[in-house]
């Protein structure tokens, strides 16, 4: 388990600040944030490289905020993986076994172990200089969990490596932190890896966290618009909140969001000034007006088509940019060509308001 | 001018190519200024011939002379490493109030005239000072001693040990040390497993080089202690009272000493650049 209570960092003219949130034990705890806005000094003040101005660092219900590093049993993968250029792969990976309990045998018992669990047995012997992006990555990955750490930091671990490699170290991790049960807090700038790995999600932004919950309900229910923008759930149109009927005086309430020419149905919590997220799946796309209850219904032009397999992204101006998803199949079938006329169709349900 | 003609440079299409003399001109200066130092120096090697060189080994004055140079000069370069060594480390690592100014201090060496470096030593280290004599009275003198060139050596040698140490620990990225506290390290077991290996190598040329400085300093030992006289002190010495003839054999065998040095300095510092 990770907790971390208030904690403060000061780093140069940075500062992390107020940062509480908590990974179970076993779990996976992600990080997201763009860069620059100290993601990585986070890691390093849950590591004990950083000592925190206030706050508290826990680790399986242990207070270790004045715990020397290599005393608090956390494993840690920086993004340019760093690993030792004056030992071979195999030195690497037991550099942090050689001082500790096990006999040499066990030493490099564990070793073929964990390179058996990221195949990287043939590289073992070879120098660490000339491994591609993928294999420097689970050398570093291997050298950090040898010391069977109960916590694992990982910076940015995919950033370094192709997409292909990047989709299958991903499942491998996933398959890694189960086998191991180490609790893991990764920091990454992509969301997709959120969604895929996350069971808790911190999302930072200019030094303090701007939404904490599980990936799935960020995701859909971003509660700002910098959360929305960043994460991409959608898109993000600044308008204002109108009582459809002034008498209620319910809440949640039925109303009117307005921006510019769009004027959609909403289900609001409050009155003013707001931002609306449209999710891309949310937009329903026909080339003729389809009978149904759903009232927020108008035409839109196609500005663009960006086709990304089954998938297709559709760009609409409706007065405002919106973005729709559609299958790449429907898309053929509908038409939607640029220049093209749609009718958009969304529930009032499904826009949400922050 | 138009604003088409100050384009930013990467605009090829007005460039003119160079004229040959344009590009011939500073390899002609820098062959000048290389055979300017390569010049002298074979017109010593020159004078190599057999019976100078046996005339130079045979000369039991001469090689006691060069042996406590090196004895002097190994002497220095340990003390200064282990004072400097640290030192490096705190300056490449640590940020504290006045480090500017520490670093600014080891390298003021460097613009000191070693004579004046040498009066300095002297009227700090001479028997009748609070230092000196303090020294004095545990046995160690300084002036007209062996320790006089040991501190001169120390004196004008320390930057570029300082320096050389600093930017080795400088180039290990502190990173490597974080990892190696996550694996359980000490931060004195990560400095000797990671940090010293790594900078080691640059250590130790900031070291060879610092002792070639020493074996090669004249003007502030020479103040110091006249007598004993070491290799440089000697050469001065030989040609101030007998002539050119009688100081070549012994610069002659500094000269060789001092390339022996230099080759393996050179074989240390291409394998750091990397």
């Amino acid at each position: 388990m990770i907790r971390l209570d208030g904690l403060t960092v000061q780093m140069g003219d940075f500062l992390l600040e107020d940062i509480s949130f908590e990974v179970p034990s076993g779990g996976y705890g992600l990080v997201i944030g763009p860069s620059g806005s100290g993601k990585t000094t986070l890691l390093e003040a849950v590591a004990g490289h950083v000592a925190p101005v206030s706050g508290r660092v826990h680790l399986h219900g242990e207070d270790v905020s004045s715990l020397a590093p290599e005393r608090r049993g956390v494993g840690f993968v920086y993004q340019n993986y760093h690993l030792f250029p004056h030992l071979d792969v195999q030195e690497n990976i037991r550099y942090g076994l050689e001082r500790g309990a096990l006999g040499p045998s066990s030493q490099r018992e564990r070793v073929r172990e964990l390179a058996a669990l990221l195949g990287i047995e043939a590289l073992l012997g070879r120098s660490i200089h000339g491994l591609s992006g993928g294999e420097t990555q689970r050398v570093a990955l291997a050298r950090a969990l040898a010391p069977r750490p109960t916590i694992l930091l990982l910076d940015e671990p995919f950033s370094a490596v192709d997409p292909a490699t990047r989709h299958l170290l991903r499942r491998e991790l996933r398959a890694i932190h189960t086998h191991e049960k180490v609790t893991t807090l990764q920091v990454t700038h992509d969301f997709d890896e959120a969604l895929r790995l996350g069971d808790v999600v911190a999302v930072l932004s200019e030094g303090r966290i701007a939404q904490l919950g599980r990936p799935d309900e960020v995701f859909r229910y971003p509660n700002s618009a910098f959360v929305a923008g960043f994460i991409g759930t959608g898109t993000v149109l600044r308008g204002e909140v109108t009582r459809r009927e002034p008498a209620e005086s319910d809440t949640p309430f039925a109303a009117w969001f307005e921006s510019g020419p769009l004027r959609l149905e909403v289900v609001a919590e409050r009155e003013g000034p707001a931002h609306a997220v449209l999710r891309p799946e949310d937009l329903h796309l026909s080339r003729e007006p389809t009978p149904g209850s759903a009232r927020n219904r108008f035409a839109a032009v196609v500005s663009r088509v960006e086709r990304t397999g089954p998938v297709s992204y559709i760009h609409l101006d409706a007065g405002r940019p919106l973005t729709a998803a559609v299958t790449s199949a429907s898309a053929e079938e509908l038409g939607l060509h640029v220049g093209a006329t749609v009718v958009v169709t969304v529930k009032a349900t499904a826009i949400h308001l922050v | 001018m138009s604003a088409k003609d100050s384009l930013p440079h990467g605009a090829p299409s007005r460039r003119r190519t160079p004229t040959s003399w344009a590009r011939v001109a500073p390899a002609a200066l820098g062959a000048l200024l290389v055979l300017f130092i390569v010049g002298p120096l074979l017109r010593l090697l020159l004078l190599a011939t057999p019976e100078s060189l046996g005339q130079a080994l045979q000369d039991q004055e001469l090689q006691a002379s060069i042996a406590l140079t090196l004895a002097t000069a190994t002497a220095a370069t340990l003390l200064g490493a282990l004072m400097g060594v640290p030192l490096a480390y705190l300056l490449a690592r640590r940020s504290f109030r006045g480090r500017r100014l520490v670093e600014a201090v080891v390298e003021l060496p460097v613009v000191i005239p070693h004579p004046v470096a040498g009066i300095a030593l002297l009227l700090f280290l001479g028997r009748h000072s609070a230092v000196g004599g303090a020294f004095a009275r545990i046995g160690v003198e300084f002036v007209s001693h062996v320790p006089g060139i040991v501190a001169g050596m120390l004196f004008v040698s320390v930057p570029i040990l300082v320096s050389g140490a600093r930017e080795a620990f400088r180039g290990v990225d502190p990173r490597l040390e974080r990892v190696a506290r996550t694996l359980g390290d000490s931060p004195a077991v990560a400095f000797r497993r990671v940090t010293l290996p790594l900078a080691g190598r640059g250590i130790l040329a900031a070291s060879v080089l610092a002792w070639a400085r020493s074996v090669s300093e004249f003007g502030a030992i020479v103040i110091l202690t006249y007598n004993p006289q070491v290799a440089s002190v000697l050469i001065y010495d030989r040609f101030t009272t007998l002539g050119l003839p009688a100081a070549v054999p012994a610069a002659l065998l500094l000269l060789a000493v001092a390339l022996a040095v230099f080759t393996v300095v050179r074989m240390l510092q291409p394998a750091e650049r990397r």
